[in-house]
């Protein structure tokens, strides 16, 4: 079977498009898609000039979702003067798993010639997963408490490295499950804070009002996903075609059992109706701009002061994070 | 036919297969998704909606849970 595009051998069918592509305009076509992003969430602001650049912290797991993104971006910004790149990664202290993708970060860092630091939960907290999961103190899923330290690091990272953005390296499968789950789920406010935190774009689109703009929010470094639009086979297909180091085992203490629902009703869908996963996000980014308006008029942003014990951006008066490592008997 | 498949890493196994069967009939049969493997033949990725053509296949797990 050839390529629809020029002929040579093709190597993939996206059964959503209907065209079958090469290796080698597979690749530009994943490029494409993740520049495309780019321009259009206004992630380059007009202001950011070679002498005032802008900086991305890029979260680095070593997974093949953030590797192709790092890979992608810094193909495209490495000689780009406005824009500065950091990878930055997190060792949760999982024995066996992280070691070798923080080998995989490594050797991509270093080939790509990118600044990157690894912090772990070990030394900012004095905890390991591995006994988090052990103990379990809120008899909780482990990825609960994970997440919770998770977005503390990267927070306090991005911001301590002068981010102006947070990219991370979410795929369109991804996107498309927690679109779906804030539809099951009902939660109409998490699609508004999800629009604003991290789909949203930084310039309007248009004119009508699902073509707003996020609300800038000054207590969180702002989020971008701009592999969003590229399905989870062709970014790990397309790490395999460039041989890129990624790691793709699974962590050994993943559940997730509601997402892991929502993912095979997902791909079910999208076999028997290719471009299911594509048209749930184009209409529920749609649906987060709207509610994002709606919410906007009428709540106010919850009231973030700071942690009584670590000083990090919270509506509450102990953060999340410092209530769950008062709860492991650590502390920060 | 009768086509040889490894998953790569793992078993190997043969697998019957109708003429004008594709590679996705034969993901299809060993209860694969092709949402989360790719076909390689002689190492090469194939579009899964191609007709078998190869008597040799190996099956590339891309995505965790595959």
């Amino acid at each position: 079977m050839d390529c629809d595009k020029c002929g040579e051998p093709a190597v993939v069918h996206a059964a959503y498009s209907g065209l079958h592509t090469c290796e080698s305009h597979f690749r530009r076509s994943v490029e494409k898609r993740v520049r495309r992003r780019v321009r259009e969430d206004s992630l380059v602001p007009d202001d950011a000039t070679p002498a005032d650049p802008e900086t991305w912290v890029v979260g680095l797991s070593g997974g093949k979702d953030s590797v192709v993104l790092t890979q992608v971006l810094q193909d495209t910004f490495a000689e780009d003067p406005r824009i500065s790149l950091v990878a930055l990664s997190i060792h949760e202290g999982i024995e066996g798993y992280r070691d070798e993708s923080l080998a995989a970060c490594e050797a991509l860092t270093a080939d790509l010639d990118l600044r990157h630091e690894v912090i772990s939960y070990a030394e900012e907290f004095g905890v390991r997963m591995d006994d988090v999961v052990a103990e379990d103190p809120e008899n909780m899923a482990a990825c609960a408490y994970c997440g919770v330290f998770r977005r503390d690091v990267l927070e306090r990272y991005a911001e301590r490295l002068g981010a102006d953005k947070l990219l991370t390296g979410h795929n369109l499968d991804d996107e498309a499950q927690t679109a779906l789950m804030n539809v099951f789920e009902g939660d109409v406010a998490q699609m508004a804070s999800h629009f604003d935190a991290s789909l949203g774009p930084f310039e309007p689109t248009g004119e009508g009002p699902t073509e707003r703009a996020r609300r800038e929010q000054d207590h969180h470094v702002p989020r971008a996903k701009p592999l969003r639009d590229v399905p989870e086979k062709e970014v790990a297909l397309y790490a395999h075609l460039r041989d890129l180091p990624a790691h793709i085992t699974e962590c050994p203490h993943a559940e997730g059992a509601y997402r892991g629902e929502i993912r095979e009703l997902l791909l079910e869908m999208e076999e028997r109706h290719p471009g299911t996963r594509h048209s749930v996000m184009a209409g529920y980014e749609k649906l987060a701009a709207l509610a994002a308006a709606a919410l906007d008029d009428t709540e106010d942003d919850p009231d973030f002061g700071s942690c009584d014990e670590c000083g990090a951006p919270t509506a509450r008066e102990v953060c999340r994070k410092c209530g769950l490592l008062d709860a492991l008997g650590a502390s920060a | 036919m009768r086509v040889t498949v490894s998953v790569v890493g793992e078993d190997t196994c043969e697998v019957a297969v109708d003429p004008g069967d594709t590679y996705a009939d034969l993901l299809a049969s060993l209860e694969y998704n092709p949402h989360r493997v790719s076909v390689l033949v002689d190492g090469r990725p194939v579009p899964e909606d191609a007709a078998v053509d190869a008597d040799r296949v190996e099956i590339l797990r891309l995505v965790k849970g595959g």
